[in-house]
């Protein structure tokens, strides 16, 4: 049985999970909604990642007089696992943000083309996607930004109380791509993907 | 009906989230504690509307203001200069401390190609304005002593507060240099060397650093080259500086 919340339908059992599982599966399994994930899921990843250091993408990667190499060196370096710019955790939690936002929006670009159907759901995913690049600048600086922010509502002690210095809106925006994907699935119940029935 | 709960709940979602996704814009101040928006060391868009050309030189450059007052480590005629603005209580600074400063010392300050020069600027915890008055207060007295008290608040950087990072410092100096901690950390609590740390502060705020911590400002041959955000890697240091 779905639990629902404010008329919202929320995934609750292992059917729930079950079905968005699949859902994603079927539509992975199509290439072009596979390559179009992948696309996304760097673009989005690039998009957080770059965005934290403008100023050094434009004077030393797109201007400046470096060779090619170097370029692309101090560009990597910028990226998770790469350079020492993330520790483990935010990394991690960046990367699993942005291959979600991939997979979602495959899931919303699947369902809007092949089943000519309104992109219910699919509004979670700008929830998402704003969440996440929320998370790459706060990941990345430790509590700063949360004190700013929260002192803005005379708060500023609670992001003391944030023990992963801004990941956890990485957590948000990964609960809230998970949801959008659920409704996609929902949405898509009864369906077919790629010749394979979706669960009723 | 329920698609239109499913929207409004993602539409005040994603409207609560923009509210503080206000944070990677910049207002307000550069001390800690000061109301306005900030983005750690990654600030989304780091572009304050300042425009750092590079044709800006070491000396009219705002992030190298009385630079040569400021703790240095490396030859002045060096060919790389990098200007770090720092403060002891935040986590990606323990981290560029960690990763990346050992091997600035080591490969560029010691080989004479690089100088690194620390600028102190808490805008982090609490802890860290307290810390910043004790550093100053003893760099008057000692850069030596300095360089060690600045490495010790990041080696134990999860020991410190608010409350305990005077005491502590106090006992560190006594046990690790000749210098009286007690009248350091005496000055430190009187702000003896608000001076010199507001000369750090303007120059951050100048430069558009905000609250991002570390920012490292890069320069060679006297000329700026770019800045970076972030607890960022030797490499990338190396590549952008050609070193």
């Amino acid at each position: 049985m779905t639990v629902r919340l404010l008329g919202v339908g929320l995934p609750t059992t292992r059917s729930d999970v079950r079905l968005v599982a699949r859902t994603t599966r079927l539509v992975l399994s199509v290439p072009v909604y596979a390559l179009f994930a992948t696309l996304v899921a760097l673009a989005t990843l690039s998009a957080f990642v770059l965005s934290q250091n403008l100023a050094l993408v434009g004077d030393v990667v797109l201007g400046g007089s470096l060779p090619l190499a170097a370029r692309l060196r101090v560009l990597v370096e910028l990226y998770p696992f790469v350079g020492t710019s993330y520790s483990l955790l935010s990394g991690t939690a960046l990367v699993v943000v942005a291959a979600l936002t991939g997979v979602d929006l495959a899931m919303v670009a699947y369902h809007v083309r092949e089943h000519g159907l309104s992109a219910e759901g699919s509004g979670g995913s700008a929830a998402g996607v704003v969440l996440g690049a929320l998370g790459a600048g706060c990941a990345a600086c430790g509590s700063a930004v949360l004190a700013g922010v929260l002192s803005l509502v005379g708060a500023s002690g609670l992001a003391l109380l944030l023990p992963f210095d801004g990941v956890e809106f990485a957590v948000l925006a990964s609960v809230a791509l998970v949801l959008s994907m659920y409704w996609l699935a929902d949405g898509m119940r009864g369906g077919s993907i790629n010749g394979c029935p979706v669960d009723p | 009906m329920r698609r239109q709960t499913r929207r409004r709940f993602v539409a005040a979602t994603a409207l609560a989230v923009a509210g503080i996704a206000g944070c990677t814009g910049r207002t307000g101040s550069a001390g800690a504690g000061t109301e306005g928006t900030s983005g750690g060391a990654t600030e989304p868009g780091d572009t304050d509307g300042r425009t750092t050309g590079s044709s800006e030189s070491l000396d009219s450059h705002p992030a190298a203001a009385g630079l040569d007052a400021q703790p240095t480590l490396g030859p002045r005629e060096a060919t790389a200069t990098i200007v770090a603005f720092e403060d002891p209580s935040c986590p990606r600074c323990r981290a560029f401390e960690r990763n990346t400063v050992p091997r600035i010392r080591d490969e560029l300050v010691a080989t004479g190609q690089a100088r690194f020069v620390a600028r102190t600027y808490p805008v982090v915890y609490p802890w860290g304005e307290p810390a910043v008055q004790a550093l100053e207060s003893t760099f008057a007295r000692s850069s030596e002593a300095f360089w060690g008290l600045f490495a010790h608040y990041f080696a134990d950087q999860d020991a410190f507060s608010t409350d305990n990072v005077l005491p502590r410092t106090e006992e560190w100096l006594a046990a690790n240099t000749d210098l009286d901690g007690a009248a350091v950390v005496a000055d430190a609590e009187a702000g003896a060397y608000d001076d010199a740390v507001q000369v750090d502060l303007d120059a951050g705020e100048a430069a558009g650093v905000g609250r991002t911590t570390p920012t490292v400002f890069l320069f060679r041959d006297g000329e700026y080259v770019t800045r970076a955000g972030g607890s960022v890697s030797f490499d990338l240091l190396t590549s952008a500086l050609g070193l």
